[in-house]
């Protein structure tokens, strides 16, 4: 179970990069990295999991001393929910900036935003 | 060595008759070049007459102060370079004063007379002095090289920079001078020694024809009466290291004037055989010819 | 004591408060905004004094009340605590310069900047990597706001281009964060560093690496940093300023410090070789920017990628770790956010525009504060950290490094210069013809900008006091010349006076201290250059920045003279080649020749270093005596990089490119200074190194006999150059290369009378070359003109003149009576000692070569038919013919008693060449000096000479009494009257023949190799360049690809 999921989120991911890389639309763009922090996500939950550890709660089952030890740290996995806000919250500045640029310009291909370089 | 006041007569006497012997010298080697050319030449005296003339007669014009002044640098060369060398091996009455300074003294005193020659020539203003002072000063670079390599060798071969010391060296046969114990030094030296006599091929900086007579084109009466002492003197004083570097030098008179006669024909004869060369003509032989003579002394001695 | 949580509090809480406000409330906002500011700045101010005053421990601050892993941990050291000052404060005055656009954006503008601020202090404080994650992201999204500030259109892009990498590395990030947690079980950095390190292999590794590259990219690391570049371009510069100097250099190089805690010791040589690439790289491209701010990301990318080098080598570093990489830390941040500071006051965006900071000299204080904190120069941090560093890698053989670090800093140096060289000699476009104003000073942004200048002094002197050399603002002689800066509204005339009594007070004071050899040095550069500065009498008005400077350079050769240990002759030989560097600048068209003088020089400095640094072994202090005792296989490439590196300053052959340009453009009484004065403090390096190590020998060749060679083709080369030379003080500058051969050659001869003649170079250089510059630049001033053909017959014009120039080329051409001749004299003596034969033949053949420039540059300009435009010309200024009446009176001094200055030296020189004494040294007994060679005696010299000359002169004036100058024209012309002196006047290309016959030999190789190697270098950098194609994707796939290679590559550590 575990497997599939990582698997699927290491395809999403990948499939995010290259729609990411390949696309010119900056919506597009936009969308694949979307794609790309979902499969994060599904990674971070499908591994922050340790096997042989049980959960965190502190009872005569797992002793204080021993604690760091047998029981398996519920933050990572609650971190996804931190990682999906700040993932959602870069989206939306994505978007946000997607529009200026398109006010700008009236396209949204990125290699016409390139005045900058050398 | 110290100074005593009797010096001063002495040195007097040798200026003396260094005058005489190269006024005399200088007339002889000009009626020989007039004898081979097929003319009568001047009579030995003449100089005299000229010599004498120019003194005589006064100037009312001048161009300036180093004008003025470089007739007195001139002189001041020729004399200094007398008295900074001992003329005569072994005399202390003809040994100048040269407790002064050595080798070294002398060939650097060579150009205090150039130098003051060619300020003066410069402010005459004229654009023939001016060029005569550029040929000059260009071709004597090249020309004076093989001389300080020749020097550089016997000093290392004599290892000392007392002229008296060299000569003193070279004393007891004549096998025993420095043109038999290092003769590449000494033909490095003699070739350079073309070079500063004035006569062809390496006399295009005052080249008659061409740009009158080169430095000295604004110069007249007293102030060439000067000028003229000097080019009586000063090569006699030249020929004088020469001799004491490379011929055994001479303790009396006769032997002096007879080596410093030869040493003088050897110029002569090249120069009524050879055409004039162009500076840069000039600088190229000296540095192909006489300078690789020159840098096998310093190596091999 | 205040919870350093609360700066998190304060930052996050007035944030939000600021989001609650009404938009109308503007005065209240950013009193709120610099309020909490305010208050995070004290908190952390607090804390450092804590730590740096009271010793105070390291404090752990747990959230939640628990221990880590259950909990996120902050961590508060002294590390932490300077860094966060330093975000703090440097958001506090970006707050206070962009106090225009914050009030236009309201407080919701004011609040991404406090969250800004915060984030960057989380990325400090905290010890969680998956905090790290989110603060990291808190900050790309407050960039992302705080860019659309920048009234340049172009940020926007620059801002999406910045969301997509930032999308890249949050992948990174997360995937690198999870598979840690993964075989670690904790998030807690400590926590997993404390884990064997079986556990970071294979996957643990390849996580590691992930979140490496993801924290690294936010330090934009070359080549992955394009979006960098052109946030640093189009943001505001106050935001750059806290980009660059904040975000990249300071919480994003920390974060790297703390991860690499986990990876551990394998994972150093990868981030030193990125941060190198990136150092040189990234300065490399520098060379071809021409817009200022992209220039300043350029070299804030090169900065942090030397910083990740520090701490890729922090393995060696030990103790010195904190004091290297917070000093160039530090530096970078001031230096940087001050300099985007500035570029806000300047409106428009090319480098030379930056020429309207001229007549601010405040502001130009600030510029080159800045840039000499940035180039590593003393008396800055950077300056101590970049000595602690190279002595330390070069104790631990790691020369690779050594070099690219030096390397990289003489790139970054070179184009920091030349934008000097811009701001102080560009013509300004006049207000007039510009629409809007070219430069607006606000004096809220002034006071921003004064605050880093503050703050860049009082930081200099902090690491001067935390070093474990001298604090060198405790040098009397560098405080009088910074005194300078603080006198400057002072007219000319009272600095100069002064000046002078000054360096005359000073000599005085600690004459006892010197021995013999240090005498003769310190009284040609305190002595002798008081001398010089009567000459600055001339200048009229405040002279603003030449005092400075003149006593810079001054202090410098003063502290050279006494320096004991490598440390204080390094910094003082840094100092005497800045304030000299400002020196040459001054002159009207000198700016590429006074950029080519700094380049060489601090080329010359870092081998110098280098040199010191090898041969020091990681000694902290390094006497200058103990360069005897280096061991055999390192001494010969100490000795040759010191020597190189002093024979730049004296301009040896194949260095010297940089003199005649740089002494010729000077200033009339700098050119003195700067030829009479500062080449002998290379020679009195190579003495110094000579006298220390003598001999030495690499693969079997005798690097004194090297040198040998090139003092003897100094001496040639620069004769024959200085013959074909038109304009006056390029042809002496040109005769100073062949002096300095001449000098250089007799102390590479090793022995006493080499020594001597070399000494007597130097007295007689300074004294003949100072006066014959004075004599020049007053004719030049006179004439308007340096070139020598357009002159003449000014003799009768300008006599004193003239005679400071007749005596000074009888003592240049070595004739006798005058000094030239002692030099001469004792060289002769000199090279019949020494073994070697053949190089002298070209020392033979320079003597009549500088007959031929000497007499030219007399005649030329003093004989010969004067130019109708000259008839009205008066005489040089009193000031300027001063000094040269002393000079004419010291050489004939000098002259006639030499013995009363090198008799003591000669003496002191002895015990050096004690293998050969027995035949070395003259004897100065009565009035004749005697060699095993020959004598001289310059008093009856002298007398005899000058009864002969008076005798015949006094002759000539008698029967001639009645002569009277004649006209101009009055001359034996073809029976013709010449019409134009410039027809007459026989001075253009004077020595045409010579040319022809001897021409061949100075074709200008040397300058076209250095041209070639500049060209080669801005041509790659200007082809490199264009990798950063400005296409948003195009930097993610580089992105990519650069952690693809590092990949790669890294299997090979």
């Amino acid at each position: 179970m575990v497997q599939i999921a990582m698997a699927t989120g290491f395809i999403l991911i990948l499939m995010g990069l290259y729609g990411a890389l390949t696309n010119q639309n900056i919506l597009r763009i936009i969308v694949s990295f979307s794609i790309a922090n979902t499969g994060v996500n599904i990674v971070l939950v499908s591994i922050g999991y340790m096997h042989g550890r049980t959960a965190p709660i502190l009872n005569e089952a797992v002793p204080l001393a021993q604690a760091t030890a047998r029981i398996i740290d519920p933050v990572p996995q609650a971190l996804v929910l931190t990682a999906i806000v700040i993932g959602l919250g870069i989206t939306t500045l994505m978007l946000a900036f997607a529009y200026k640029l398109y006010e700008r310009k009236g396209t949204l291909d990125i290699s016409k935003f390139s005045e900058l370089k050398w | 060595m110290q100074f005593e006041w009797i010096q001063i007569p002495y040195a007097l006497l040798t200026l003396f008759i260094i005058i005489n012997f190269g006024l005399l010298m200088n007339a002889f080697v000009a009626k020989i070049g007039a004898r081979v050319g097929r003319r009568v030449g001047i009579p030995i005296y003449q100089n005299y007459i000229d010599l004498i003339k120019n003194y005589g007669l006064r100037s009312s014009i001048t161009h300036g102060v180093m004008f003025y002044l470089a007739p007195v640098f001139r002189l001041t060369g020729g004399v200094g370079l007398i008295m900074f060398v001992p003329t005569i091996y072994g005399s202390v009455m003809f040994s100048n004063f040269s407790f002064a300074g050595d080798l070294i003294l002398a060939l650097y005193f060579i150009f205090f007379g150039t130098l003051g020659m060619a300020l003066g020539a410069g402010e005459s203003g004229h654009p023939h002095a001016a060029i005569g002072v550029s040929r000059g000063l260009s071709q004597v670079t090249m020309a004076e090289l093989p001389l300080a390599l020749a020097v550089f060798s016997i000093a290392l071969q004599y290892n000392t920079l007392s002229v008296t010391e060299i000569v003193a060296a070279q004393q007891g046969g004549v096998l025993n001078w420095t043109l038999f114990t290092n003769p590449l030094a000494v033909a490095a030296a003699m070739l350079s020694f073309l070079g500063s006599v004035m006569r062809p091929p390496f006399d295009v900086v005052l080249a008659p024809q061409e740009i009158p007579i080169g430095p000295p084109t604004e110069y007249h009466s007293s102030y060439l009466a000067l000028m003229q002492t000097n080019r009586v003197i000063y090569p006699v004083a030249k020929m004088v290291i020469f001799m004491n570097l490379f011929f055994g030098g001479a303790d009396n008179w006769p032997v002096f004037f007879l080596k410093i006669f030869l040493i003088y024909m050897f110029a002569v004869f090249i120069g009524v055989v050879f055409p004039r060369f162009r500076v840069e003509q000039s600088i190229r032989w000296f540095l192909i010819w006489a300078v690789p003579i020159g840098i096998l002394a310093v190596l091999v001695v | 004591m205040v919870n350093v949580i609360f700066i998190i509090v304060i930052g996050l809480g007035a944030a939000f408060l600021l989001g609650l406000l009404r938009e109308k409330w503007r005065n209240t906002a950013y009193a709120l905004t610099l309020g909490s500011l305010l208050a995070m700045a004290w908190i952390a101010a607090r804390w450092l004094l804590f730590f740096a005053v009271d010793g105070g421990a390291t404090f752990e601050i747990f959230t939640a009340g628990t221990a880590p892993p259950f909990a996120i941990n902050l961590r508060m050291g002294i590390t932490e605590s300077v860094l966060l000052l330093l975000v703090i404060l440097s958001g506090l005055l970006s707050a206070i310069y962009m106090s225009k656009s914050l009030y236009r954006l309201g407080g919701r503008a004011m609040s991404v900047l406090l969250v800004f601020i915060m984030a960057l202090c989380g990325i400090i404080l905290t010890r969680d990597i998956f905090n790290l994650f989110v603060f990291f992201e808190l900050a790309v999204i407050a960039t992302a706001g705080l860019l659309l500030i920048s009234e340049n259109k172009q940020a926007l892009s620059a801002g999406f281009k910045y969301l997509i990498i930032s999308q890249l590395v949050s992948v990174f990030l997360l995937i690198g964060i999870i598979f840690t947690y993964h075989v670690s079980g904790t998030l807690n950095i400590d926590g997993i560093a404390g884990l064997s390190l079986d556990m970071m292999k294979g996957i643990g590794s390849l996580a590691f690496f992930f979140m490496l590259m993801a924290i690294l990219t936010e330090a934009k690391p070359f080549p992955a940093n394009g979006w960098a570049l052109d946030i640093y371009e189009s943001a505001h510069p106050a935001f750059s300023a806290l980009f660059s100097a904040a975000m990249a250099g300071s919480a994003a190089v920390y974060a790297v410090d703390k991860l690499l805690l986990i990876g551990g010791q394998q994972w150093l040589p990868v981030v030193t070789a990125i941060g190198l690439l990136s150092f040189v790289a990234a300065n490399l491209l520098a060379l071809s920017q021409t817009h200022d701010r992209r220039t300043l990301g350029y070299s804030s990318v090169g900065q942090v990628g030397l910083i990740l080098a520090i701490i890729g080598q922090r393995d060696i570093l030990g103790d010195s770790y904190l004091f290297i990489a917070g000093g160039i830390l530090i530096s970078h941040a001031v230096a940087k956010a001050g300099l985007y500071w500035i570029s806000g006051l300047i409106n428009q965006r090319h480098l030379t525009d930056w020429a309207v900071l001229r007549g601010h000299p405040l502001l130009i204080l600030a510029f080159v504060s800045f840039i000499a904190m940035l180039s590593g120069l003393p008396p800055f941090p950077s300056f101590y950290a970049k000595w602690e560093l190279v002595m330390i890698l070069a104790s631990e053989n790691r020369l690779w490094i050594l070099a690219f670090v030096l390397i990289g800093s003489l790139l970054e140096a070179s184009y920091l210069f030349r934008w000097f060289g811009y701001i102080i000699k560009r013509e300004r476009v006049q207000e007039e013809e510009s629409e809007s104003p070219l430069l607006s000073l606000a004096s809220h942004k002034l006071l921003v900008i004064f605050s880093a200048l503050a703050i860049s002094w009082g930081l200099a002197y902090l690491w001067g006091e935390l070093s474990a050399h001298d604090n060198l603002f405790y040098a009397l002689p560098l405080l009088f010349a910074l005194s300078f800066l603080l006198l400057e509204w002072l007219p000319a005339w009272v600095k100069n006076t002064l000046a002078i009594a000054g360096m005359v007070y000073y000599f005085v004071m600690s004459y006892s201290l010197y021995d013999p050899l240090q005498i003769i040095f310190a009284a040609i550069f305190l002595l002798g250059g008081a001398v010089i500065l009567l000459a600055s009498y001339h200048v009229h008005g405040r002279r603003m920045g030449f005092y400075p400077s003149a006593m810079l350079m001054f202090a410098g050769l003063t502290l050279l003279v006494v320096a004991e240990d490598s440390f204080q002759f390094f910094a003082a030989w840094e100092f005497l080649t800045i304030g000299s560097y400002f020196m040459i600048l001054r002159g009207k068209h000198s700016e590429p020749h006074a950029l080519s003088y700094i380049i060489f020089s601090l080329g010359g400095a870092f081998l110098i270093l280098a040199g010191f640094a090898l041969a020091a072994q990681g000694v902290t202090l390094f006497t200058l005596e103990s360069l005897a005792h280096v061991a055999a296989p390192i001494a010969p490439w100490v000795f040759l990089l010191l020597a190189i590196g002093f024979m730049t300053k004296t301009a040896a052959i194949g260095l010297h490119i940089w003199l005649p340009g740089a002494h010729a453009e000077a200033e009339t009484d700098v050119s003195p200074m700067v030829s009479g004065i500062l080449l002998k403090a290379g020679l009195f390096g190579i003495m110094m190194l000579l006298m220390n190590m003598g001999k030495q020998q690499l693969y079997g060749i005798e690097l004194t006999f090297i040198m040998l060679w090139i003092g003897a083709l100094s001496a040639f080369l620069g004769n024959l150059m200085a013959v074909f030379q038109e304009d006056a003080k390029r042809l002496l500058a040109y005769s100073s290369i062949g002096q300095m051969g001449y000098a250089l050659f007799g102390l590479a001869l090793m022995n006493q009378l080499g020594w001597l003649m070399a000494l007597m170079f130097v007295i007689n250089h300074y004294i003949y070359k100072s006066m014959l510059f004075l004599s020049v630049g007053g004719v030049a001033k006179r004439t308007g003109t340096r070139e020598m053909y357009k002159m003449g017959g000014l003799i009768a014009m300008m006599p004193f003149s003239f005679i400071a120039v007749l005596i000074g080329i009888i003592a240049v051409s070595g004739v006798p009576p005058l000094s030239g001749f002692g030099g001469r004299w004792v060289f002769y003596n000199a090279i019949l000692s020494s073994e070697y034969r053949l190089p002298m033949m070209l020392i033979f053949i320079s003597g009549p070569i500088a007959f031929l420039y000497l007499f030219r540059l007399i005649h030329t300009i003093f004989l010969g038919q004067l130019k109708d435009e000259h008839r009205q010309i008066k005489e040089a200024p009193f000031w300027i013919i001063l000094p040269q009446m002393i000079y004419v009176a010291a050489l004939m001094v000098f002259a006639v008693v030499p013995g009363l200055v090198l008799r003591k030296v000669d003496a002191y020189l002895s015990p050096f060449f004690a293998e050969t004494a027995a035949k070395s040294g003259l004897n100065w007994e009565g009035l004749t000096i005697t060699s095993n060679y020959g004598y001289w005696s310059p008093i009856p010299i002298m007398v005899i000479i000058a009864i002969i000359f008076g005798l015949l002169f006094v002759w000539l004036l008698f029967v001639n009494r009645k002569a009277q100058k004649v006209k101009q024209f009055n001359i034996v012309y073809s029976a013709e009257r010449p019409f134009r002196p410039e027809t007459t006047h026989f001075a253009w290309n004077f020595f045409a023949p010579y040319r022809k016959a001897m021409g061949f030999l100075i074709q200008p190789f040397v300058t076209r190799f250095w041209e070639t190697l500049t060209d080669f270098l801005h041509t790659v950098a200007d082809l490199f360049r264009r990798f950063y194609t400005g296409n948003g994707q195009t930097y993610a796939i580089q992105l990519l690809a650069f952690v693809v290679i590092v990949y790669l590559f890294r299997v090979e550590f």
